[in-house]
């Protein structure tokens, strides 16, 4: 009967332990939880916060995040003040000690690359910036590269005993996505020089990569939508720099971009920003195939 | 600008070096010394030209850095100098403040609720044009295990403090633990801050039932539980001193308080939590209607709620709609005095309910429309207690309110909310509020 007991016991408390092998990942956005998952593969779990048509800046701390948080054992966002309308709460009210600021499993995917746009000076007249400068990283495949190092370098510290396997796996990513970066780069000359103008300063890591020219952005300033007089001097600037694009994503106000496009016979192209962005694009390959394709056949 | 600059400093040298050998000078000193200006002049164009060339290169260098860059880890990050100096301020807290007022307009000049005491808090927002409770917020980690907040609220009367109390950080498995005064979680609006309120006053059973907002001095122990779904079940205990409850004796715990709340999402565009709650208390003296009516004895108040949120691809920054309701009952044994109508104490023994259910739509990144019905029961009242505050002839006070607003950015909002209510029998009053809310300083995140 005691033996029994005590099997009991070990079941209820000490089997959830061994049943539980993976190392628990929270990712704040899609492209994250695409990339834990290349270098960690069966050895890690991933919850992602938001999805593929969801705007990153503005979620709700919602109850399901609160009980994703409860079990992380490390958290994987973007940072950068990206998620500061909703991660400060979960991780006040849920995260355990090593996934706190400064613990090893705390990891950043911006504190390893050199932000753009930094403001010299921040007010909030300007609008909702982010004063450690332009947080959307991940329109540029060069950037997940070293994020794909940065991360799997913090993971086999978290979780010793798979390292050699996420070392492999970082390998493995890095010649593939090198290729790739050869590949897309070499499709992408002809992208070089074209005006564009974007809703929100989203894309501004892809179109340094591609060589394209941000002419104005829709919004009147980050997170304040288009107004009239405002939408006047977008179109005054489009006319003179020959704008033929409007990029936006998923997830962006279609406001003032249909007017601006009829007025100065522009596409407007939705792109998919992320993982699970659009239809197809389930893999961060399949991201930048898919953004483009898009782009090559709307020029 | 530097070497003209420095060209300009050294002629401005030369000349006051000059200046006394000019007194005794002949025509060749001045020849000579013209000679000197004119080939100074040509040094500085050259410098000047150098400099224009100097900027050139750099910006041409920029725009090949710009579109050739290959980031790789080694890239040091572009930041100003002053990124990287260390000031003692730099451990300052997280300060914001909020701003708020409004205008209100009533068509009935007495605003009791029949039926019901009402707390300091409890009752109908101002007339007229009023600065409401301005507040001051602070808030920091005190280490790696603790975390604190500090709100106080400004008004014409004086600093009340609203919220102050440290938590506990990154104890493991979901457990948290706090101390101070803070808002009870109570039902699903009770321990929010009014400032991210839908509607410019509080529904008819929050106002009566809990003061408003009810906040309380004591300590509070909540746990997240291990499961797929969302479940956290935490209770307080607390000092007790005021409406909703009210202590002399406050040499013990006056009330406690338990709760559990579950919550999840449906598919990637809806999220829903459901809470039960409960405020346990034993008054040996609450006042109310300025404490003209003393309750004694035991007071338990229980809360159902349930909040709801859609939003199309899950995107709420476009476009969402949120539902929320609560109910409340509130099961009494003791008694009743109505000082002003020399009572006495009457015995009292009886439950009373009260319930809200509100919708509202965002059609647009900046602007939302809302509506809210409320509706209170007193159910009996002691015969003995008739004429006095608590008879209400049967009335249940009801209210519906209709708001719209308009968001220019997160940290500004005005809106407009209209609202007729019947607080008490053959009792009409028209409500109209005009009311704005704004932030500056620190981001503050907000809760489902």
């Amino acid at each position: 009967m005691k033996r029994l007991f005590a099997l009991l016991m070990f079941m209820l408390f000490c089997a959830p332990v061994i049943a539980h092998a993976e190392l628990n990942i929270f990712t704040c956005e899609p492209e994250w939880a695409a990339l834990a998952k290349e270098i960690g593969k069966d050895h890690v779990s991933v919850t992602s916060a938001t999805y593929g048509t969801q705007d990153p800046h503005h979620i709700r701390a919602r109850p399901s995040l609160l009980a994703a948080m409860q079990k992380a054992e490390m958290i994987f966002c973007t940072g950068a003040g990206l998620e500061v309308d909703w991660m400060p709460i979960l991780m006040q009210q849920a995260a355990g000690a090593n996934i706190q600021n400064g613990m090893p499993g705390y990891f950043m995917a911006s504190d390893y690359i050199a932000l753009m746009d930094k403001p010299p000076r921040v007010d909030r007249s300007m609008g909702d910036i982010h004063p450690n400068g332009n947080s959307h990283i991940q329109t540029d495949p060069r950037n997940i590269l070293i994020v794909a190092k940065a991360f799997a370098e913090r993971v086999s510290q978290l979780d010793v005993a798979n390292a050699a396997s996420y070392q492999a796996n970082l390998a493995e990513f890095t010649s593939r996505w090198q290729a790739n970066i050869q590949k897309w780069q070499a499709r992408a000359a002809k992208l070089r020089d074209v005006p564009v103008v974007v809703y929100h300063n989203n894309w501004n890591y892809l179109i340094r990569w591609l060589g394209m020219k941000q002419i104005h952005t829709l919004e009147v300033k980050p997170g304040i939508p288009p107004t009239p007089s405002h939408l006047q001097a977008v179109l005054a600037a489009s006319k003179a720099a020959g704008v033929k694009l409007i990029m936006l994503t998923p997830f962006d106000n279609s406001q003032g971009s249909q007017w601006l496009a009829e007025q100065i016979n522009a596409k407007i192209v939705l792109l998919p920003f992320t993982v699970g962005g659009m239809e197809d694009t389930d893999t961060l390959e399949a991201v930048f195939e898919r953004t483009l394709s898009i782009l090559e056949g709307s020029i | 600008m530097t070497p003209i600059f420095m060209g300009m400093v050294c002629m401005a040298a030369l000349l006051s070096l000059s200046a006394p050998a000019w007194a005794h000078s002949d025509a060749s000193d001045l020849q000579s010394l013209k000679a000197d200006l004119v080939k100074m002049q040509n040094r500085i164009n050259q410098l000047e030209q150098a400099q224009q060339q100097q900027a050139h290169q750099q910006h041409v260098h920029q725009q090949q850095a710009q579109q050739q860059q290959t980031p790789s880890a080694a890239t040091n990050p572009v930041t100003p100098v002053s990124g990287v100096q260390f000031n003692d301020n730099m451990f300052n807290p997280s300060v914001s403040a909020i701003f708020n007022g409004h205008f209100g307009a009533f068509s009935n000049k007495n605003p009791a609720i029949a039926g019901f005491g009402t707390g300091e808090e409890g009752g109908r927002i101002n007339d007229g044009l009023s600065l409401d409770e301005s507040e001051l917020s602070i808030a920091s980690n005190v280490d790696d295990k603790f975390t604190a907040q500090l709100t106080a609220a400004l008004s014409g009367d004086g600093i009340e403090l609203e919220e102050a109390y440290v938590k506990s950080l990154g104890l493991p498995s979901g457990l948290g633990f706090k101390a101070g005064r803070f808002f009870q979680p109570i039902g699903y609006i009770n321990d929010h801050h009014t400032h991210s309120d839908d509607f410019a006053d509080r529904a008819l059973p929050n106002r009566i039932f809990l003061n408003n907002g009810y906040r309380d001095d004591g300590a509070m122990a909540s746990w997240i539980l291990p499961t797929e779904t969302y479940a956290e079940i935490g209770g307080s205990l607390l000092r007790g001193a005021d409406f909703p409850v009210g202590r002399i004796d406050q040499s013990k715990p006056g009330a406690w308080v338990a709760y559990g709340r579950v919550g999840g999402d449906i598919g990637t565009n809806h999220n829903w939590l459901a809470s039960l709650s409960t405020l346990q208390s034993r008054p040996d003296e609450r006042k109310s209607n300025d404490d003209n009516l003393i309750f004694r004895g035991d007071s338990d108040l229980y809360a159902a709620s349930l909040r709801y949120a859609w939003s199309p691809n899950g995107n709420n920054a476009q476009k969402e709609v949120t539902m929320q309701a609560e109910y409340f009952l509130r099961d009494e044994h003791g008694t009743y005095e109505s000082v002003d109508n020399a009572t006495g104490a009457i015995a009292y023994n009886g439950y009373q309910t009260g319930w809200y259910a509100q919708g509202l739509y965002k059609f647009h990144q900046q602007w939302r429309i809302g509506a809210r019905y409320s509706e209170l029961d007193p159910r009996n009242t002691p015969s003995e207690l008739a004429g006095t505050v608590l008879d209400s002839s049967g009335h249940k006070p009801w209210n519906a309110a209709f708001m719209a607003d308009w968001t220019n950015s997160e940290f500004s909002r005005i809106r407009l909310q209209y609202g007729y209510e019947e607080p008490a029998a053959n009792t009409r009053d028209h409500q109209v509020m005009l009311q704005y809310i704004m932030g500056i300083g620190a981001h503050r995140a907000h809760a489902f």
